[in-house]
């Protein structure tokens, strides 16, 4: 819905950087512009009203890291699906993975997100290659890319295997201040790893993908970080370990960020014994220890935001046996209420690890909540309890294993780029 | 009754379960070594084998029971490789299935692939090996033999050597004897023995003699070189020198314990020929007793 007046009430506005922190406002917005903020505004005779009572108003929170699946594979996403997708999950703006068919590693496949998204209502920031084609081999035009707008470079679902690759990554950002963003995920120890190693894993006779998997590419990451004086972002942590490793490395004083996705703090690896497919996402699904860990990880501030990991895959990638199954889940419409409904963060932590965090780690501007300033914003409500229903997939694939569970806290309008989406 | 419909593994079945296959198989078992050797009750049942991986003692014990219990038999194998290019396992089954197939005995490469099916078709299923997940009627029939000549398996020490890592006989040999009460022990090299092992409650021993001094079962598996893509163990003479079970070994203990092996053995490897067919192996009781049990197990999923 385009150039609407709405009037937004009684909802708690929480932005620390907004004079009207934590108070609770009505908010008058009018062609995408925020007119008014005040207790018991007039409603204007063509404003739409939503009541915000129970719910919060925050920045737009923001995604980082989707699979769009564009080009390339626009049978599984592209960027107007994700877009609804995203808003529905109360994101006005996400940063895509390179992972498309062309790889997102020059200028113009940046052209082209760029173009394709003018007119959503979501904002779609790119990732871009960090080697050409992702093939971790040799670096890509970073500094072009970061010139065309990209806002961190990584090989996205690929980890960056080679040693040297990273660290000549690591070295070159630091001439226009980029970031590195690597999942740290060593495939060689983790042969054929189907699900995380541990005794589930031992009991259904799977092989495992081990927690040292991850921590031992994660070591070697901050050893690099630490010979280059970089940034470094770990993308979507997943092991008590792991945590430990980025909150030495913090303390030491390393420009280290890390990132952990929401499903890896609902369920543990024991959500597999039925060999139930959506429950096949990579970074696997740990034990109860490292829920907790990642829990605390994002209290003290070691983990620094929550993703969705959204990865798109078709029925003929999922309805298979279990070992033949892709990794991955979708996670755009439920990744806040599933942070909200098991991460045990507050109202103010949630706006801190899905709007405030992330921009800051790629060094993009906070929206303000102010008057007479453009409307990017979220009005979320906590304590809603809801089912999440197929008809509620804005996504083109519904590998969700939250389908049909309940879900707490629900995005209830998103305002972004003169538009409005109110669910 | 059995209080499942499918027969996917032992983890998820119970001790009654099991207890009640015993008493059956030995009906049959006594049947089987009648002149006539065959009986009606499976008669106007289809069962299709479906073997996705090669497989020749288990496809013919197996279809030894259903002709002994007089149903119609379809065969489909096929390798797995050939399926996952065109046709899904839920395509191949259906199609089977649309022709009125009654049971499904499946064997398949992928973990899990039972429990699968079992999930989205009708007929009973019959888990003849997933993986290196399950090969339940492989633990029922050795456990049967064991009972044969030990009696209630309660407080029972059975140690399983070899390649406890690739195989799904191993894990449903822990499962299903532990359910009978017996202590479980495996051995072989570190590489070749799942780290979380111990916690099913698994001893672990990696030195063969002290094994061997503990038990009085040893089940040994076949060293399973299709399934190890990489090397677990730097060459065959020298875990045949370390790991391997031979006579002068058992002589040594001042005891005798019954030798078990689910077969193909590779003879010279994991275990020596004198072993392998000394009074005291009951290799070849466990196909025997293969086709009672697997009987059995068909006869009471029938009932269901």
């Amino acid at each position: 819905m385009q150039n609407k007046v709405i009037l937004i009430q009684n909802a708690l506005i929480l932005h620390p950087e907004s004079s009207f922190h934590q108070k609770k406002m009505d908010v008058l917005i009018d062609g995408g512009m925020i007119k008014k903020i005040g207790s018991g505004l007039e409603k204007p005779s063509e404003a739409t009203v939503i009541s915000g009572e129970g719910a919060f108003l925050a920045p737009g929170f923001i995604d980082v890291g989707i699979q769009v699946c564009d080009p390339g594979m626009e049978h599984r996403e592209d960027v107007h699906s994700a877009a609804a997708a995203a808003a529905f999950g109360g994101f006005t703006a996400v940063a895509v993975f390179p992972n498309t068919s062309p790889v997102l590693h020059s200028k113009s496949e940046l052209a082209y997100i760029r173009k394709k998204s003018e007119n959503l209502p979501v904002e779609f920031k790119v990732i871009g290659a960090l080697t050409r084609d992702c093939k971790g081999e040799e670096i890509s035009e970073m500094y072009d890319m970061h010139s065309a707008g990209a806002v961190a470079f990584s090989d996205g679902q690929k980890s960056i295997k080679n040693a040297d690759v990273m660290l000549k990554s690591l070295h070159y950002v630091k001439a226009f201040g980029g970031l590195v963003m690597n999942h740290p995920f060593d495939k060689a120890v983790a042969s054929g790893g189907q699900m995380h190693e541990g005794l589930t894993s031992t009991g259904l006779g799977m092989k495992g993908i081990p927690s040292i998997s991850e921590e031992l590419m994660l070591v070697r990451d901050l050893y690099l970080l630490e010979y280059s004086g970089s940034r470094l972002h770990a993308t979507n942590i997943s092991t008590a370990q792991s945590v430990e490793l980025i909150r030495q490395a913090k303390s030491r004083g390393l420009q280290v960020s890390a990132s952990v996705a929401a499903i890896n703090l609902a369920f543990d690896d024991r959500a597999v014994e039925d060999f139930d497919t959506f429950m096949k996402v990579q970074p696997p699904l740990r034990e109860q220890h490292d829920i907790e860990a990642l829990k605390a990880g994002l209290q003290d501030g070691t983990i620094d935001f929550i993703s969705s990991n959204h990865v798109p895959y078709d029925e003929e990638a999922k309805n298979l046996e279990f070992p033949y199954a892709e990794f991955g889940a979708i996670g755009l419409e439920t990744a806040v209420a599933v942070a909200n409904t098991y991460g045990g963060l507050s109202p103010e932590q949630l706006v801190e690890k899905f709007a405030l965090m992330p921009r800051r780690v790629l060094k993009m501007e906070l929206p303000k909540i102010a008057e007479n300033v453009s409307a990017e914003l979220t009005l979320f409500q906590p304590g809603l309890d809801w089912i999440y229903s197929s008809a509620e997939v804005f996504s083109k694939s519904g590998n969700s294993p939250f389908l049909g569970k309940k879900l707490r806290g629900k995005t209830l309008a998103v305002f972004n780029k003169g538009q409005s989406q109110i669910f | 009754m059995l209080s499942t419909r499918h027969l996917t593994g032992i983890k998820n079945i119970t001790e009654a379960d099991i207890q009640l296959i015993f008493q059956t198989a030995e009906e049959f078992k006594e049947v089987i070594n009648r002149p006539i050797k065959k009986v009606p009750s499976l008669r106007d049942m289809t069962v299709a084998n479906l073997f996705f991986e090669n497989s020749t003692r288990t496809r013919v014990s197996f279809e030894l029971a259903e002709r002994r219990l007089s149903a119609d038999i379809v065969n489909f194998s096929a390798s797995a490789s050939s399926v996952s290019k065109g046709e899904t396992l839920l395509d191949t089954v259906n199609n089977i299935l649309a022709m009125k197939v009654d049971m499904v005995v499946m064997r398949h490469p992928a973990p899990g692939a039972c429990a699968f099916l079992a999930n989205k078709i009708k007929a009973n299923i019959v888990n003849a090996g997933d993986g290196t997940h399950e090969h339940p009627t492989q633990a029922l029939l050795d456990a049967f033999s064991m009972r044969e000549h030990l009696g209630d398996l309660a407080g029972k020490k059975i140690c399983i050597f070899g390649d406890i890592l690739h195989s799904r006989v191993a894990l449903s040999n822990i499962f299903c004897l532990q359910k009978l009460g017996a202590h479980v022990k495996v051995c072989g090299p570190p590489t070749l023995i799942p780290k979380h092992i111990g916690g099913l409650g698994v001893g672990v021993e990696h030195d063969v003699r002290k094994a061997l001094e503990w038990c009085d079962v040893a089940n040994i598996l076949r060293i399973q070189l299709e399934r190890q893509d990489i090397r677990y163990f730097p060459s065959l003479r020298e875990y045949s020198q370390y790991f391997g079970i031979n006579k002068a070994l058992l002589d040594s203990l001042g005891k005798q314990i019954l030798i078990m092996h689910p077969g193909p053995i590779n003879r010279g490897v994991e275990i020596t020929s004198d072993v392998a067919d000394s009074e005291h192996s009951l290799i070849l009781q466990q196909v025997e007793n293969g086709v009672a049990i697997r009987m059995a197990v068909l006869y009471l999923l029938a009932n269901q």
